[in-house]
């Protein structure tokens, strides 16, 4: 059995190379989106980096790019009811890509980069991130419509890994036919494979399978880790606050979702708020909207009819909440609209005041007559009365369950872990205790 | 390079592998932790979010919150001790404004914008569409404001106590025409009545240019007079 060569024939073949390289940007753009995830284990709001060079540049703060928009949904992590926030997806790609590199480099150092069954486990590893990436970003693309560069970088490192693994092994297999035809007789001129993989044994099937055990290690224990350690937040629930009157007026509350559970919850919203817009889906994609009967009132951050801020941060959405009103039992269909067109919607009442009402009337014509009639404007003025009187915080979304408020930092990452232990409280009937 | 160093290096490279991430999470998290217990430190003394409150213009001045209160103290819309219903006389008007009816009106000069001035027929209590359609305007632009005045006056022809009758179902009128369109249980408590009959605080020719239901011609003291004057008051007491 060989056992010596030279340390010049440890020579990474460019396949190899464009392996390690793929790796390594993977595992620094996975790393730079799961620290930028991790932040956000503060409770506090955070920019987040979106460069297709990873962690370079500032933080964007201000939530509109394609990675604040794909961190913050309900696909950037999972177990979110268990733990806060969950456990990011990022986290695993760090260690499937730097055990892909892992892998490759081993490939190097021990000969066996003209290794058939050890370049396919390669390219079999390789297929990990790529089919990830492939459905990850179909949810960004068309699920979220966002395009987050960091995770752009992600799905070309994953497209790298596999393509150099597959070089990998498909060379491996030309060296496998023209080492047959050599041993035939057959005087074909061929490359021949380094010194060292001339000497070094091939790699065993118990080999592979310690791998492919190591492989499975690397990933899930960093999410073990995170999962053990990630805080436990649960003495924050329902420490944010009640309503002080939680009866609203019954024609100004617009029920949201199922209606069936007995536990009651008031959703402050601004139909054109991108918040708002993401608290929908992650409460959707949480299956916990099944526990509670939801009702919203409205609450537009616009100055055409919010007194409460000195100029419109969501321009047309009085008008879009009006037509909310307007629409009765429709109000669903016209949320699901705004939420649908927020950023025409803001951007033409941006520039045109009466943009907004114009839309409304295209896409619901029987609603023109009632948007901005004097009662369509009363009774959402009464909404806005409503948030007085109980002295909200100006800002969207807001959500109260039973009257108890969910934290602000407890909408976006922690929704699922804090919504679900509210709703057992509010059903074992222990949120809100008895007044003596 | 001998394999057993190639396999030394592979070995290292794996429990680096195994190990880093683990560790950095936890730096992650300590940190995390870290952060939070530094903010909550400092929670207290970060400004808080701005909170929804009533509108406080500043044409709200200490004159304006004085009559305002004493209006709607005695008028029945907040506190104990109101004038025992709804709406005040011009006896209680005059006594409660403790100014003069010139004076009085100047108090509202700052709401012209908001304002309407619904003129009637003479010796009539009858909104026409006109007239409903624009207390319906006024209404709507209610605002951040707590308060929506109703003060209604009578012309001098008649009897002093015929115009007081007469601007007191004036008042009334706007207040029926509220609660028939907008159905909101809130008005008994925003809504405040005052009538002047043609006792107190006449309009004066400056209020023509003021939005009114009347036509462009109806701008005599005397039609402007046969008139419920409308407004949010965005005063917080």
């Amino acid at each position: 059995m060989p056992t010596r060569v030279s340390i010049g024939s440890v020579r990474p073949h460019p396949w190899t190379i464009l392996v390690l390289a793929g790796a390594f940007a993977g595992c620094a753009f996975a790393l730079v989106s799961t620290a930028d995830f991790a932040a956000h284990l503060d409770r506090q709001v955070h920019g987040i980096h979106c460069s297709f060079l990873p962690g370079v540049g500032t933080p964007d703060v201000s939530g509109a790019t394609g990675c604040h928009v794909t961190l913050m949904s309900p696909y950037s992590s999972v177990l979110r009811q268990a733990v806060w926030g969950g456990v990011p997806v990022s986290l695993p790609a760090i260690s499937v890509f730097g055990f892909i590199g892992f892998w490759a480099l081993a490939l190097a150092l021990l000969g066996w980069q003209h290794d058939r069954r050890a370049t396919a486990f390669l390219v079999l590893a390789t297929l990990v991130p790529v089919l990830t990436s492939a459905s990850m970003g179909f949810i960004s693309f068309v699920t979220l419509g966002a395009a987050c560069k960091l995770c752009i970088g992600i799905y070309v490192s994953s497209l790298l890994v596999f393509v150099g693994a597959l070089g990998l092994w498909l060379r491996s297999l030309g060296d496998r036919r023209r080492g047959a035809s050599q041993m035939g007789g057959t005087s074909v001129r061929s490359r021949a494979p380094d010194a060292h993989a001339k000497h070094a044994e091939p790699a065993s099937l118990v080999a592979l399978a310690g791998a492919f055990a190591f492989g499975v290690s690397v990933t899930l224990v960093p999410a073990l880790v995170y999962g053990a350690a990630a805080p436990d937040y649960s003495d924050y629930v329902g420490t944010c606050g009640t309503l002080d009157q939680p009866e609203a007026p019954a024609d100004v509350l617009i029920a949201i979702g199922p209606q069936q559970a007995s536990v009651t919850a008031i959703e402050v919203l601004d139909p054109l708020c991108p918040a708002c817009r993401g608290f929908e889906d992650r409460l959707d994609a949480s299956g916990l909207h099944e526990r509670v009967s939801r009702q919203a009132v409205l609450f537009p951050l616009d100055d055409q009819c919010n007194w409460m801020i000195d100029e419109a941060i969501h321009p047309g959405a009085c008008t879009v909440s009006e037509a909310m009103l307007c629409a009765g039992e429709r109000a669903e269909e016209v949320l699901a609209w705004a939420f649908e067109e927020q950023e025409r919607i803001r951007e033409a009442a941006a520039a045109e005041p009466g943009a907004a009402r114009s839309m409304v009337a295209e896409r619901f014509p029987e609603l023109a007559g009632c948007v901005g009639s004097p009662t369509a404007r009363a009774r959402l003025n009464r909404a806005l009365r409503w948030a007085v009187a109980n002295e909200l915080p100006v800002l969207t979304p807001q959500l109260y369950v039973d009257g108890v408020r969910v934290c602000d930092a407890d909408t976006d990452l922690g929704l699922d872990y804090t919504l679900r232990r509210l709703l057992d409280r509010a059903e074992a009937g222990t949120l809100r205790p008895e007044a003596p | 390079m001998s394999a057993k160093i190639g396999l030394g290096v592979v070995a290292f490279a794996g429990m680096v592998l195994l190990a880093l991430p683990s560790v950095v999470v936890l730096s992650w998290i300590g940190g995390a932790e870290d952060r939070l217990a530094i903010e909550e430190g400092q929670a207290a003394a970060a400004p808080a979010v701005a909170t929804a409150a009533a509108a406080n213009e500043s044409y709200c001045t200490p004159d304006l919150q004085r009559v305002l209160r004493r209006v709607l103290q005695s008028c029945g819309l907040v506190g104990e001790g109101g004038a025992g219903g709804r709406g005040c006389q011009p006896v209680q008007a005059r006594q409660v404004a403790t100014m003069r009816g010139s004076d009085f009106n100047a108090l509202f000069i700052p709401m012209a914008e908001r304002a309407g001035i619904i003129q009637f027929d003479r010796d009539s209590a009858e909104l026409d569409p006109e007239d409903q359609r624009l207390i319906e305007q006024v209404f709507a632009e209610r605002g951040g404001a707590s308060w929506f005045f109703v003060v209604s006056r009578a012309s001098p022809e008649g009897s002093v106590e015929h115009n007081r009758e007469l601007s007191r179902e004036r008042a009334e009128a706007v207040m029926g025409h509220l609660q028939r369109t907008f159905q909101d249980p809130e008005l008994d408590r925003q809504v405040g009545l005052l009538w002047l009959g043609e006792e107190y605080a006449q309009l004066e020719a400056d209020f023509c240019d003021w939005r009114r239901s009347g036509g462009p011609g109806a701008c005599r003291p005397a039609d402007l007079n046969r008139s419920a004057f409308v407004a949010w008051i965005e005063c917080r007491l």
